[in-house]
Protein backbone atom coordinates (compact mmCIF):
# COMPACT_ATOMS: atom_id res chain seq x y z
CA UNK A 1 0.00 0.00 0.00
CA UNK A 2 1.19 3.47 -0.78
CA UNK A 3 1.29 5.52 2.40
CA UNK A 4 2.31 8.76 0.75
CA UNK A 5 0.20 9.64 -2.23
CA UNK A 6 1.65 11.30 -5.27
CA UNK A 7 -0.92 12.88 -7.48
CA UNK A 8 -3.64 13.51 -4.92
CA UNK A 9 -1.35 15.45 -2.61
CA UNK A 10 -0.17 17.50 -5.54
CA UNK A 11 -3.76 18.27 -6.54
CA UNK A 12 -4.64 19.23 -2.97
CA UNK A 13 -1.65 21.55 -2.93
CA UNK A 14 -2.66 23.24 -6.19
CA UNK A 15 -6.36 23.45 -5.34
CA UNK A 16 -5.74 24.85 -1.86
CA UNK A 17 -3.30 27.42 -3.27
CA UNK A 18 -5.94 28.52 -5.76
CA UNK A 19 -8.59 28.69 -3.04
CA UNK A 20 -6.28 30.81 -0.88
CA UNK A 21 -5.67 33.17 -3.75
CA UNK A 22 -9.39 33.55 -4.48
CA UNK A 23 -10.26 34.03 -0.81
CA UNK A 24 -7.56 36.65 -0.35
CA UNK A 25 -8.87 38.51 -3.42
CA UNK A 26 -12.43 38.21 -2.15
CA UNK A 27 -11.46 39.33 1.34
CA UNK A 28 -9.48 42.25 -0.01
CA UNK A 29 -12.41 43.31 -2.15
CA UNK A 30 -14.77 43.13 0.84
CA UNK A 31 -12.38 45.15 2.98
CA UNK A 32 -11.50 47.79 0.43
CA UNK A 33 -14.93 48.39 -1.02
CA UNK A 34 -17.26 50.08 1.36
CA UNK A 35 -16.90 52.49 4.25
CA UNK A 36 -13.75 53.26 6.19
CA UNK A 37 -12.07 50.40 8.00
CA UNK A 38 -12.58 51.11 11.66
CA UNK A 39 -13.14 48.72 14.51
CA UNK A 40 -16.90 48.51 13.97
CA UNK A 41 -16.46 47.62 10.31
CA UNK A 42 -13.86 44.92 11.08
CA UNK A 43 -16.14 43.53 13.74
CA UNK A 44 -19.21 43.55 11.53
CA UNK A 45 -17.33 41.83 8.70
CA UNK A 46 -15.82 39.17 10.91
CA UNK A 47 -19.09 38.32 12.63
CA UNK A 48 -21.21 38.33 9.49
CA UNK A 49 -22.07 34.94 7.99
CA UNK A 50 -20.12 35.45 4.76
CA UNK A 51 -17.14 36.90 6.64
CA UNK A 52 -17.07 33.87 8.93
CA UNK A 53 -17.29 31.46 6.01
CA UNK A 54 -14.42 33.18 4.24
CA UNK A 55 -12.26 33.10 7.35
CA UNK A 56 -12.96 29.44 8.15
CA UNK A 57 -12.44 28.40 4.52
CA UNK A 58 -9.21 30.38 4.46
CA UNK A 59 -7.80 28.57 7.46
CA UNK A 60 -8.98 25.20 6.16
CA UNK A 61 -7.25 25.78 2.80
CA UNK A 62 -4.18 27.10 4.62
CA UNK A 63 -4.03 23.96 6.74
CA UNK A 64 -4.35 21.65 3.76
CA UNK A 65 -1.67 23.57 1.92
CA UNK A 66 0.55 23.57 4.98
CA UNK A 67 -0.02 19.84 5.41
CA UNK A 68 1.29 18.98 1.94
CA UNK A 69 4.21 21.36 2.40
CA UNK A 70 5.11 19.91 5.80
CA UNK A 71 4.78 16.39 4.40
CA UNK A 72 7.19 17.29 1.59
CA UNK A 73 9.73 18.63 4.06
CA UNK A 74 9.40 15.53 6.23
CA UNK A 75 9.78 13.23 3.21
CA UNK A 76 13.03 14.97 2.30
CA UNK A 77 14.63 15.56 5.66
CA UNK A 78 13.28 12.94 8.06
CA UNK A 79 14.33 9.50 6.83
CA UNK A 80 13.34 7.35 9.83
CA UNK A 81 9.77 6.06 9.78
CA UNK A 82 9.19 6.49 13.50
CA UNK A 83 10.40 10.11 13.45
CA UNK A 84 8.31 10.80 10.36
CA UNK A 85 5.23 9.44 12.03
CA UNK A 86 5.71 11.56 15.14
CA UNK A 87 6.51 14.77 13.27
CA UNK A 88 3.57 14.29 10.89
CA UNK A 89 1.18 13.49 13.74
CA UNK A 90 2.21 16.64 15.58
CA UNK A 91 1.82 18.75 12.44
CA UNK A 92 -1.57 17.21 11.67
CA UNK A 93 -2.77 17.74 15.24
CA UNK A 94 -1.69 21.39 15.24
CA UNK A 95 -3.23 22.15 11.83
CA UNK A 96 -6.45 20.39 12.76
CA UNK A 97 -6.63 22.21 16.10
CA UNK A 98 -6.13 25.56 14.38
CA UNK A 99 -9.03 24.98 11.99
CA UNK A 100 -11.34 23.75 14.77
CA UNK A 101 -10.38 26.66 16.97
CA UNK A 102 -11.05 29.18 14.20
CA UNK A 103 -14.37 27.55 13.34
CA UNK A 104 -15.50 27.51 16.99
CA UNK A 105 -14.46 31.11 17.51
CA UNK A 106 -16.26 32.28 14.41
CA UNK A 107 -19.40 30.33 15.35
CA UNK A 108 -19.38 31.74 18.86
CA UNK A 109 -19.20 35.31 17.64
CA UNK A 110 -21.56 35.03 14.73
CA UNK A 111 -23.98 37.93 14.99
CA UNK A 112 -27.62 36.73 15.16
CA UNK A 113 -28.75 38.91 12.25
CA UNK A 114 -27.02 38.23 8.98
CA UNK B 1 44.72 30.56 -18.54
CA UNK B 2 44.32 29.60 -14.87
CA UNK B 3 42.32 26.51 -14.09
CA UNK B 4 41.62 25.03 -10.70
CA UNK B 5 40.55 21.40 -10.85
CA UNK B 6 39.10 19.07 -8.24
CA UNK B 7 41.46 16.13 -7.81
CA UNK B 8 40.58 12.94 -6.03
CA UNK B 9 42.12 9.51 -6.18
CA UNK B 10 40.39 7.08 -3.82
CA UNK B 11 43.30 4.61 -4.08
CA UNK B 12 45.78 7.13 -2.68
CA UNK B 13 43.90 7.43 0.60
CA UNK B 14 44.27 11.20 0.43
CA UNK B 15 41.47 13.73 0.76
CA UNK B 16 40.18 15.48 -2.34
CA UNK B 17 42.01 18.73 -3.13
CA UNK B 18 41.96 21.51 -5.71
CA UNK B 19 44.92 21.65 -8.05
CA UNK B 20 45.83 24.83 -9.88
CA UNK B 21 47.09 24.75 -13.44
CA UNK B 22 48.37 27.56 -15.63
CA UNK B 23 48.37 26.90 -19.35
CA UNK B 24 49.01 29.07 -22.39
CA UNK B 25 46.14 29.04 -24.84
CA UNK B 26 47.01 27.64 -28.26
CA UNK B 27 45.63 29.32 -31.40
CA UNK B 28 43.16 26.49 -32.01
CA UNK B 29 41.68 26.45 -28.49
CA UNK B 30 38.00 27.31 -28.60
CA UNK B 31 36.28 25.19 -26.00
CA UNK B 32 37.13 24.20 -22.46
CA UNK B 33 37.64 20.60 -23.58
CA UNK B 34 40.48 21.68 -25.89
CA UNK B 35 42.37 23.00 -22.89
CA UNK B 36 41.58 19.95 -20.76
CA UNK B 37 42.94 17.65 -23.46
CA UNK B 38 46.19 19.60 -23.59
CA UNK B 39 46.39 19.57 -19.78
CA UNK B 40 46.07 15.81 -19.96
CA UNK B 41 49.21 15.76 -22.15
CA UNK B 42 51.10 17.59 -19.42
CA UNK B 43 49.61 15.75 -16.45
CA UNK B 44 48.34 12.33 -17.47
CA UNK B 45 47.03 11.60 -13.97
CA UNK B 46 44.16 14.03 -14.63
CA UNK B 47 40.95 12.09 -15.30
CA UNK B 48 37.81 13.17 -17.11
CA UNK B 49 35.45 11.60 -19.63
CA UNK B 50 35.04 12.75 -23.18
CA UNK B 51 34.32 11.18 -26.50
CA UNK B 52 32.58 13.03 -29.32
CA UNK B 53 33.95 16.49 -28.38
CA UNK B 54 30.92 18.11 -30.04
CA UNK B 55 27.99 17.87 -27.64
CA UNK B 56 26.58 14.58 -28.82
CA UNK B 57 27.78 11.81 -26.50
CA UNK B 58 27.04 13.54 -23.21
CA UNK B 59 30.12 12.21 -21.44
CA UNK B 60 31.93 15.38 -20.40
CA UNK B 61 29.33 16.90 -18.10
CA UNK B 62 31.03 18.70 -15.21
CA UNK B 63 30.61 21.66 -12.93
CA UNK B 64 32.25 24.67 -14.56
CA UNK B 65 32.51 27.80 -12.41
CA UNK B 66 29.56 26.64 -10.37
CA UNK B 67 27.37 25.67 -13.29
CA UNK B 68 26.94 22.25 -14.86
CA UNK B 69 27.81 22.03 -18.52
CA UNK B 70 29.64 20.14 -21.22
CA UNK B 71 33.31 21.02 -21.48
CA UNK B 72 33.15 20.56 -25.25
CA UNK B 73 30.31 23.09 -25.58
CA UNK B 74 31.70 25.71 -23.22
CA UNK B 75 33.49 28.54 -24.98
CA UNK B 76 36.75 29.62 -23.38
CA UNK B 77 36.02 33.25 -24.16
CA UNK B 78 32.99 33.25 -21.89
CA UNK B 79 34.81 31.85 -18.86
CA UNK B 80 35.93 33.87 -15.86
CA UNK B 81 39.39 33.01 -14.51
CA UNK B 82 40.44 31.04 -12.64
CA UNK B 83 38.15 28.44 -14.19
CA UNK B 84 37.02 26.19 -11.33
CA UNK B 85 36.12 22.64 -12.31
CA UNK B 86 34.29 20.16 -10.09
CA UNK B 87 32.72 16.81 -10.85
CA UNK B 88 28.92 16.80 -11.30
CA UNK B 89 27.50 17.74 -7.87
CA UNK B 90 25.66 15.07 -5.93
CA UNK B 91 27.14 12.18 -7.88
CA UNK B 92 29.65 9.78 -6.29
CA UNK B 93 33.15 10.60 -7.53
CA UNK B 94 35.18 7.78 -9.03
CA UNK B 95 38.23 9.88 -9.72
CA UNK B 96 38.84 13.60 -10.39
CA UNK B 97 36.05 14.72 -12.75
CA UNK B 98 34.76 11.20 -13.42
CA UNK B 99 31.54 10.39 -11.57
CA UNK B 100 29.60 7.19 -11.04
CA UNK B 101 26.50 7.29 -13.28
CA UNK B 102 25.11 3.89 -12.19
CA UNK B 103 22.13 5.27 -10.32
CA UNK B 104 21.42 7.86 -12.98
CA UNK B 105 21.17 5.15 -15.64
CA UNK B 106 19.20 2.87 -13.34
CA UNK B 107 16.51 5.59 -13.26
CA UNK B 108 16.71 5.86 -17.02
CA UNK B 109 16.17 2.12 -17.43
CA UNK B 110 13.32 2.18 -14.91
CA UNK B 111 11.20 4.43 -17.16
CA UNK B 112 11.48 1.83 -19.98
CA UNK B 113 13.24 3.97 -22.57
CA UNK B 114 11.92 2.10 -25.58
CA UNK B 115 8.69 1.91 -27.56
CA UNK B 116 6.04 -0.34 -26.06
CA UNK B 117 3.70 -1.54 -28.79
CA UNK B 118 1.07 -4.11 -27.88
CA UNK B 119 -0.70 -3.93 -31.23
CA UNK B 120 0.06 -5.88 -34.36
CA UNK B 121 3.39 -4.74 -35.70
CA UNK B 122 3.02 -2.76 -38.91
CA UNK B 123 4.09 -4.37 -42.16
CA UNK B 124 6.86 -1.85 -42.60
CA UNK B 125 7.38 1.16 -40.35
CA UNK B 126 5.09 3.01 -37.95
CA UNK B 127 3.81 6.09 -39.69
CA UNK B 128 3.46 9.41 -37.92
CA UNK B 129 1.87 12.62 -39.07
CA UNK B 130 4.17 15.64 -39.04
CA UNK B 131 2.25 16.90 -35.99
CA UNK B 132 2.77 13.65 -34.10
CA UNK B 133 6.45 13.78 -34.92
CA UNK B 134 6.64 17.38 -33.80
CA UNK B 135 5.52 16.43 -30.30
CA UNK B 136 8.86 14.70 -29.83
CA UNK B 137 10.84 17.85 -30.52
CA UNK B 138 12.58 19.09 -27.41
CA UNK B 139 12.50 15.57 -25.99
CA UNK B 140 14.41 13.24 -28.29
CA UNK B 141 17.49 15.50 -28.36
CA UNK B 142 18.48 14.64 -24.79
CA UNK B 143 21.98 13.16 -24.66
CA UNK B 144 21.78 11.95 -21.04
CA UNK B 145 24.68 14.10 -19.93
CA UNK B 146 23.13 14.40 -16.43
CA UNK B 147 23.87 18.12 -16.21
CA UNK B 148 20.22 18.67 -15.25
CA UNK B 149 19.82 15.94 -12.65
CA UNK B 150 23.13 16.94 -11.07
CA UNK B 151 21.83 20.52 -10.76
CA UNK B 152 18.48 19.58 -9.23
CA UNK B 153 18.20 20.06 -5.45
CA UNK B 154 15.42 17.48 -5.28
CA UNK B 155 17.72 14.96 -6.95
CA UNK B 156 20.51 15.80 -4.50
CA UNK B 157 18.20 14.93 -1.59
CA UNK B 158 16.66 11.79 -3.03
CA UNK B 159 18.93 10.43 -5.78
CA UNK B 160 17.86 6.88 -4.98
CA UNK B 161 14.11 7.46 -5.26
CA UNK B 162 13.46 10.57 -7.37
CA UNK B 163 13.88 9.79 -11.05
CA UNK B 164 15.24 13.24 -11.71
CA UNK B 165 14.75 15.64 -14.63
CA UNK B 166 16.70 13.62 -17.22
CA UNK B 167 14.79 10.39 -16.58
CA UNK B 168 11.46 12.21 -16.44
CA UNK B 169 12.12 14.03 -19.70
CA UNK B 170 12.82 10.64 -21.27
CA UNK B 171 9.69 9.21 -19.67
CA UNK B 172 7.62 11.94 -21.28
CA UNK B 173 9.37 11.39 -24.59
CA UNK B 174 7.68 7.95 -24.73
CA UNK B 175 4.38 9.10 -23.25
CA UNK B 176 4.20 11.74 -25.98
CA UNK B 177 5.05 9.26 -28.74
CA UNK B 178 2.02 8.40 -30.87
CA UNK B 179 3.46 4.95 -31.61
CA UNK B 180 3.74 3.97 -27.96
CA UNK B 181 0.85 2.08 -26.36
CA UNK B 182 2.32 1.93 -22.87
CA UNK B 183 1.06 5.31 -21.63
CA UNK B 184 -1.23 3.89 -18.92
CA UNK B 185 1.46 1.69 -17.44
CA UNK B 186 4.04 4.48 -17.71
CA UNK B 187 1.79 6.95 -15.90
CA UNK B 188 0.95 4.40 -13.21
CA UNK B 189 4.66 3.91 -12.59
CA UNK B 190 5.29 7.64 -12.34
CA UNK B 191 2.37 8.45 -10.02
CA UNK B 192 4.55 8.22 -6.97
CA UNK B 193 5.43 10.73 -4.31
CA UNK B 194 9.14 10.06 -4.86
CA UNK B 195 9.57 9.15 -8.51
CA UNK B 196 7.77 12.19 -9.94
CA UNK B 197 6.42 14.37 -7.18
CA UNK B 198 9.75 15.22 -5.54
CA UNK B 199 10.05 17.83 -8.30
CA UNK B 200 9.29 21.26 -6.83
CA UNK B 201 9.48 23.13 -10.09
CA UNK B 202 12.73 24.79 -9.07
CA UNK B 203 13.63 24.72 -12.80
CA UNK B 204 17.38 24.45 -12.33
CA UNK B 205 17.19 21.62 -14.86
CA UNK B 206 15.81 23.78 -17.64
CA UNK B 207 18.16 26.59 -16.74
CA UNK B 208 21.24 24.42 -17.09
CA UNK B 209 20.55 21.96 -19.93
CA UNK B 210 23.37 22.40 -22.47
CA UNK B 211 21.05 21.22 -25.24
CA UNK B 212 18.47 23.89 -24.43
CA UNK B 213 15.81 21.37 -23.44
CA UNK B 214 13.21 21.86 -20.73
CA UNK B 215 12.82 18.89 -18.39
CA UNK B 216 10.62 20.94 -16.06
CA UNK B 217 8.17 21.51 -18.91
CA UNK B 218 8.12 17.77 -19.63
CA UNK B 219 7.50 17.10 -15.93
CA UNK B 220 4.57 19.52 -15.97
CA UNK B 221 3.16 17.66 -18.98
CA UNK B 222 3.42 14.34 -17.13
CA UNK B 223 1.50 15.84 -14.21
CA UNK B 224 -1.19 17.09 -16.56
CA UNK B 225 -1.37 13.69 -18.29
CA UNK B 226 -1.86 12.12 -14.86
CA UNK B 227 -4.66 14.54 -14.07
CA UNK B 228 -6.29 13.75 -17.40
CA UNK B 229 -5.89 10.01 -16.85
CA UNK B 230 -7.51 10.15 -13.43
CA UNK B 231 -10.50 12.29 -14.34
S1 LIG C 1 17.80 17.08 -20.45
FE1 LIG C 1 19.58 18.25 -21.10
S2 LIG C 1 20.86 18.37 -19.27
FE2 LIG C 1 19.41 16.75 -18.92
S3 LIG C 1 20.46 14.89 -19.53
FE3 LIG C 1 19.26 15.60 -21.29
S4 LIG C 1 20.65 16.87 -22.47
FE4 LIG C 1 21.59 16.60 -20.46
S1 LIG D 1 12.08 21.60 -12.02
FE1 LIG D 1 11.98 19.70 -10.86
S2 LIG D 1 13.38 18.35 -11.86
FE2 LIG D 1 13.88 20.44 -12.56
S3 LIG D 1 15.50 21.14 -11.17
FE3 LIG D 1 13.54 21.73 -10.35
S4 LIG D 1 12.94 20.12 -8.90
FE4 LIG D 1 14.54 19.34 -10.25
S1 LIG E 1 32.60 15.13 -25.46
FE1 LIG E 1 30.71 14.32 -26.12
S2 LIG E 1 29.29 15.74 -25.30
FE2 LIG E 1 31.18 16.66 -24.81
Amino acid sequence: MKVFLGQRAWLVQRASALTLLLLVALGAALLLLGPALNHERWHALATSAHGAVIIVLFFAALSLHGWVGARDIVLDYVPSTAARLSVLSIVAAILFAVVIRVALTMAAHLSPVS
Amino acid sequence: MHISIYRYDPDSGENPRMQDYAIELAPGDRKLLDVLMRLKDVDDSLSFRRSCREGVCGSDGMNINGRNGLACMTSLSALKEPVVLHPLPGFPVIRDLVVDMTQFFAHYHAIKPYLIDDGTPPEREHLQTPEQRERLDGLYECILCACCSAFCPSYWWNPDKFIGPAGLLQAYRFIADSRDTGTVERLAFLDDVYRLYRCRTIMNCTEVCPKGLSPSHAIERIRLELVRASS
